[in-house]
């Protein structure tokens, strides 16, 4: 039986390899026959998109290996022990958290769900979600350098994004009192009785890894819409023609806060950018962009909307994009 | 239960092609086409996720049923793939299909000139007189900076940089180009008189007079997706014959102008070929290796 299986195993592996190198082969003749078809900008949107996914897909493979692993090996008696009941400690405690975790707004995300799911406050999970992305070795380096090794800027990046985080965090845990997933964990508790059997390690490894497998399906696919969706705004939106709103202070806040939005960059490359743009717009407007990028973005959103209630993710946009923008404002004036 | 057998073996087909994505991408060298080559290691780490997730996979297809939540603690609501009805199966599957299909059929593109045009300007704007002061905080400072690339190691970029300040004749070398062109750009007044030699695609921008062009290069911090356009201001009496896009090698001698308000450097160009688009058309800042 068991002589049996692993032929089973060796035969369908020899057919998925060969299925696979077929795709590989039908799509690269197909690509050769029709790339003359194709048009010159679709074919740059093409190149942005796979970009940001090659980019992303590490980091969100790392990302979907902490869930699993949370799904497996954290209980939720550890989580209630560890976070405190005070509403503000265990907003802080989760910003200092996130702000130790080196995350990149796309990998950390099914990291949040995990651990709402098991019983993390909600408002703990957002400060998490917050500071992780935005606070962390890595980018308080990238930052510094391209502001020509100006430390101010990325000093203020992370003051600013640390305050602006625990305030958001703590509205939220005003507003909202329940998990806001999309399945809450209730459904299936009151069903499923609970089991405390103790299984070996190799078994949990496994469980860790299929449910890193899942969660990567379930990822993957809102990765994939948010990237075309940035990668089709770059190739057809001038950023130019985003300035509508003047050059004052306000609208160029404004204008540089969508664009991170919709740029969808990673926290360690958008200093970068956000530099690139301190010949157009005040230096108030580059930190309004530098931190409201990490915290929220196109991509992100639509990875959020996928297992959070509408409602919760539409306030929290609304909640850190005005939170943003006085904190920056109110910086710029002290 | 033959359905869940499907799906799981349709799953595992996709984490190979993407485990092949990735290594053909390493082995054909096109990494280089859509990321900073030193972000590379994170794309290794993820040949050898794929590799194991595939494996995985493969053990999961064949096991029975009633096993698949026994690894899971209670309350377990991730997607067993059993739950969604076949049309929105198959729209989920097509989008994870969808970058595997023109990754694999389609070679990627160098940016041009009309992705740049998106970007912003390179040239200072007629409007940014008010931020001047801004942007002098962000002057390159006087400071050592602090670098320790894997290309070049600090020696070798302390004696490129000071080279460049003591030379007569600057080579604008894809390895150094950022940090050339960061400090001729900021201190253009140092450099006149200087000669230099440099590699771009042409740019133009509205508001530059016929003998003007920005001979320019694509830096890319992270991935495409984060490019900027960085170029230098040449002007001869020959320039509105190329159009953009074209790829010239220029020389020519190093001057300081004022373009709407602002000192910037310009290269009075005395010879210059038509060439092809290098085998590396992007310039990579020098960092520090990150991991």
């Amino acid at each position: 039986m068991r002589q049996l299986h692993s032929y089973l195993i060796d035969f369908t592996s020899l057919i998925a390899i060969s299925i696979v190198l077929y795709f590989i082969l039908f799509s690269q003749l197909a690509g050769e026959k029709l790339s003359f078809h194709i048009s010159d900008s679709f074919l740059q949107l093409n190149t942005i998109f796979l970009s940001i996914l090659i980019e992303a897909i590490p980091f969100v493979l790392i990302g979907v290996l902490i869930a699993g692993f949370i799904q497996i090996f954290v209980t939720e008696d550890h989580i209630r022990r560890l976070i405190p009941k005070n509403r503000f400690l265990a907003v802080v405690m989760s910003c200092v958290v996130g702000a130790l975790f080196p995350a990149c707004e796309c990998g950390i995300v099914p990291i949040v769900r995990r651990l709402v799911e098991k019983g993390v406050p909600l408002h703990a999970g957002v400060g998490f979600l917050l500071t992780g992305p935005l606070i962390n070795p890595i980018v308080i380096f990238s930052t510094y350098m391209a502001f020509g090794n100006d430390s101010k800027m990325a000093a203020l990046r992370m003051g600013v994004g640390f305050a602006a985080a625990i305030v958001i965090a703590l509205i939220i845990s005003f507003i909202f009192k329940s998990k806001q997933l999309k399945h809450t964990i209730s459904d299936f508790t009151s069903s499923a009785p609970k089991r405390t059997r103790n299984e070996s390690l190799t078994v949990k490894m496994e469980g860790m890894l299929k449910h890193s497998i899942d969660e990567f399906f379930d990822m993957g696919k809102y990765l994939i819409i948010g990237a075309f969706i940035a990668a089709a705004v770059q190739t057809y939106i001038s950023a130019n023609s985003l300035f509508v709103f003047g050059d004052g202070v306000v609208g160029s806040s404004v204008v540089m806060m969508g664009l991170a939005y919709i740029l969808s960059l990673c926290s360690e490359a958008d200093a970068f950018i956000g530099a690139s743009f301190s010949n157009l717009v005040p230096s108030t407007s580059i930190l309004a962009f530098l931190v409201f990028g990490p915290m929220i973005d196109l991509k992100n959103t639509i990875m959020l909307l996928s297992m959070f209630k509408a409602r919760f993710v539409l306030i929290l946009l609304v909640l850190i994009t005005v939170i943003v923008f006085i904190s920056t404002t109110l910086v710029s004036i002290f | 239960m033959v359905r869940t057998r499907f799906q799981h073996f349709f799953k595992a087909i996709l984490l190979l092609a993407f485990d092949l994505f990735f290594i053909k991408l390493h082995t054909t060298g096109d990494i280089s086409k859509y990321i900073n080559p030193k972000y590379e290691n994170m794309s290794f780490l993820a040949i050898w996720i794929f590799t194991l997730l595939f494996l995985i996979q493969l053990f999961r297809i064949w096991e029975n049923n009633r096993d698949e939540h026994a690894y899971c603690p209670p309350g377990c609501n991730h997607d067993h793939g059993d739950s969604a009805s076949v049309p929105r199966k198959l729209v989920n599957y097509s989008i994870i299909l969808f970058p595997l299909v023109t990754g694999f059929a389609l070679s990627p593109t160098v940016l041009d000139a009309s992705i740049a045009a998106n970007k912003g300007t390179v040239l200072p704007q007629s409007n940014s007189n008010s931020y001047d002061e801004d942007l002098l905080e962000y002057e390159f400072g006087d400071e050592e900076e602090i670098v320790n690339d894997n290309f070049l190691s600090n020696q070798e970029y302390d004696d490129k940089m000071k080279n460049l300040e003591q030379t007569e004749f600057i080579e604008m070398k894809e390895d150094i180009f950022a940090s050339y062109y960061e400090f001729i750009s900021d201190t253009p007044e140092k450099f006149q008189g200087k000669k230099i030699k440099v590699q771009g695609f042409v740019y133009k921008e509205e508001g530059m007079k016929g003998n003007q062009l920005v001979l320019s290069r694509f830096l890319i911090t992270h991935c495409i997706a984060d490019a900027s356009i960085i170029g230098l201001m040449a002007e001869f009496e020959q320039a509105t014959e190329y159009p953009e896009d074209t790829w010239l090698e220029l020389e020519g001698t190093l001057d300081v102008m004022n373009y709407n308000g602002v000192k910037i450097p310009v290269i009075k160009a005395v010879k210059w070929t038509v060439i092809e688009e290098p085998a590396s058309p992007y310039i990579y800042p020098v960092l520090t290796k990150i991991l």
